[in-house]
């Protein structure tokens, strides 16, 4: 069955199920590809959960879900060792991070040492408990969101933590086409389950096609030249709130780092595969370029004071640069 | 039809072997871009030359991402490239000597730059003027023309000398002699005729299945989509979008995108499809 399969089944399948959030899907699957993480920020109802517990369905994947508070512990979420009292020795209980597809529900809720806890599990692919240290399984993909909206008791993410998803994506309100599709599908019945459609090993197939899809040289200067345009903005205006032009070498603190330029490069080649290619287009690197670098730039205060969006002023960036 | 085969894939070899430099764009003042061509009136296998000339007001040494169009009509002799730099800036002038092989009009795409402007930091592409010229006659043509040209020459000299000799004693004296009037150089650059799409289109056809390269797919591209009024920077997401192409030509740039982004084992495959492409555009109704 799954020897056939392509990537683009798998999101013909998720979109059976979710509508209207054609983002997140994509973001979802460039993530299980380019085995990376992503980063959602949204209002809370816009089908976040259900993305994630689809695709573990449709790949018949484990899915775990951690909502964080402020209360939580690392240990709540790697696992700890606990004491046979029978066996008289200590046993150790692996956490929720165990599980092909986790869900890190509104992740700035809990301190710093909890995020840190599970972003270094996300880098590192495996946690260590007591003496011992569990590899992840393979896929592993964390998909954490983020409410913008109420800000009271959250811990901000540090940046140098944010790097470390794959991608941010701005997750916003369905269209009104799409919301009479969801009042049609979902208000009567509940949600149908989705159907496996493919399954880990072809994950892990299409990863190492993924890999090997052709990025040419005049590509590879476009991402850098993106890249290097977040650490200077130099000569990119963007209009404040007022009207007036603003220099954006004097909104940026300091820009996306070379891990940003390796990401644009594993998600042109992954977005490339999605849509049936063996080479990357400029197309490609354009379209996931806002969701490479919005996490990764150090905006100072002036930002908020002239009232300037970050994605404007990312957009701009972008089109600074000519595509190839 | 061979020579002018061979002809565009001279000039294809020549003039598409540029490097796609297409991100590392220099800041530049253009203050005049120009195309020129030293007679307006070439004669058929009789050399002449076009001119591309562009000044800045930055000093510079070298120009990238400057393209001359694609001719498949004449044959490339020579490419002579020379800057030159002083404290009101620099000019660059590219001279390339050609051949025409058959009488008739050939319209000359405009020449062009990519570059950031100094002035507002923005990546632009500026265009220069386009030329259209008339080639006339065999080679056998000029001294024909000479020949009767002299023998109304040697008539006028003769009627000159009889007048003068049977002439009335000048009650006036003669006019001061006038200096010689200045003669204003040549137009040489004369206004653009539009070419049609169809004939663009065979032009990137000859290139391109003449020359199966990279970068020619590269440049046939940048010519199609100049043709579609592309603007700067846009990616083929935002062509379709913005020109909404028929079957054909939709197909057409799909296929030179895969021509110029894919591996190169790919390649000729990719190339031959976009010949294909092209066959099929240029055989569909306008």
């Amino acid at each position: 069955m799954s020897e056939t399969r392509r990537p683009d089944d798998l999101r013909a399948a998720l979109a059976q199920t979710i509508v209207g959030q054609e983002g997140v899907i994509e973001a979802l699957l460039l993530a299980l590809l380019c085995n990376g993480h992503v980063l959602l920020e949204g209002p809370p109802g816009l089908a976040k959960t259900l993305a994630c517990r689809s695709l573990a369905a449709a790949l018949e994947a484990e899915f775990k879900r951690i909502q964080f508070t402020p209360d939580l512990l690392p240990s709540d979420i790697v696992g700890t060792r606990i004491f046979d009292q029978r066996e008289a020795a200590f046993a150790t209980v692996l956490g929720p991070v165990f599980a092909n597809v986790v869900l890190a529900d509104e992740i700035n809720r809990a301190p710093a040492k909890v995020q840190s806890a599970l972003l270094e599990a996300m880098q590192e692919r495996q946690v260590t408990i007591g003496p011992q240290s569990f590899a992840l399984p393979d896929p592993f993909v964390v998909m954490a969101t983020m409410n913008p909206l109420d800000s009271e008791g959250t811990y901000t993410l540090p940046i140098a933590q944010m790097d470390r998803f794959l991608m941010k994506v701005n997750v916003g309100y369905p269209s009104r086409s799409d919301e009479l599709e969801i009042l049609d599908r979902f208000a009567v019945a509940d949600t149908h389950p989705v159907r496996a459609v493919a399954s880990l090993h072809d994950v892990l197939a299409w990863r190492a096609e993924a890999h090997s899809v052709h990025i040419d040289e005049k590509l590879k200067r476009y991402i850098v030249d993106l890249v290097a345009i977040t650490r200077h903005g130099d000569r990119v205006r963007v209009p404040s709130e007022s009207g007036t032009p603003v220099l954006v070498s004097e909104l940026i603190d300091y820009g996306a780092s070379p891990r940003a330029t390796l990401a644009l490069a594993f998600l042109a080649r992954g977005r490339a595969l999605l849509n049936g290619r063996d080479f990357a287009l400029p197309d490609d690197v354009r379209a996931i370029a806002p969701h490479a670098l919005r996490h990764r730039i150090g905006f100072n205060y002036r930002l908020a004071t002239d009232g300037i969006s970050l994605d404007r002023v990312i957009a701009a960036m972008i089109a600074a640069i000519p595509a190839p | 039809m061979a020579s002018r085969t061979a002809a565009a894939l001279a000039l294809g070899a020549a003039l598409l072997a540029r490097p796609a430099s297409a991100q590392a764009l220099a800041k530049l003042t253009v203050e005049s871009f120009t195309q020129s061509s030293d007679t307006t009136r070439p004669q058929s296998d009789v050399p002449f030359r076009l001119i591309v000339t562009l000044r800045v007001r930055e000093r510079i040494n070298r120009i990238a991402n400057l393209e001359l169009p694609i001719l498949a009509d004449l044959e490339l002799l020579g490419d002579e490239r020379e800057t030159v730099s002083g404290p009101r800036g620099s000019q660059y002038r590219e001279t390339v000597t050609v051949v025409a092989h058959h009488s008739g009009t050939i319209a000359i795409a405009p020449a062009t730059l990519q570059a950031i402007d100094a002035r507002d930091g923005r990546a632009k592409q500026w265009y220069s003027n386009g030329l259209t010229l008339i080639v006339s006659g065999g080679a056998s043509a000029p001294p024909v023309r000479l020949r009767t040209l002299a023998l109304w020459f040697a008539g006028l000299c003769l009627a000159l000398v009889l007048a003068w000799l049977f002439r009335r004693r000048p009650t006036l004296p003669l006019p001061a002699p006038q200096p010689a009037p200045t003669v204003a150089p040549a137009q040489l650059a004369v206004a653009p005729r539009a070419r049609s799409r169809r004939d663009q289109l065979q032009d990137a056809l000859t290139v391109l299945c003449a020359e199966q390269s990279r970068a020619a797919a590269v440049r046939v591209r940048a010519a199609v989509w100049r043709m579609l009024g592309a603007g700067d920077g846009e990616t083929l997401g935002d062509l379709l979008r913005h020109v909404s192409p028929n079957g054909t030509m939709r197909e057409l740039l799909i296929a030179l995108e895969r021509s110029a982004f894919t591996y190169d084992d790919d390649l000729s495959a990719a190339i031959d499809d976009a010949c294909s492409a092209l066959e099929r555009e240029i055989g569909s109704p306008a």
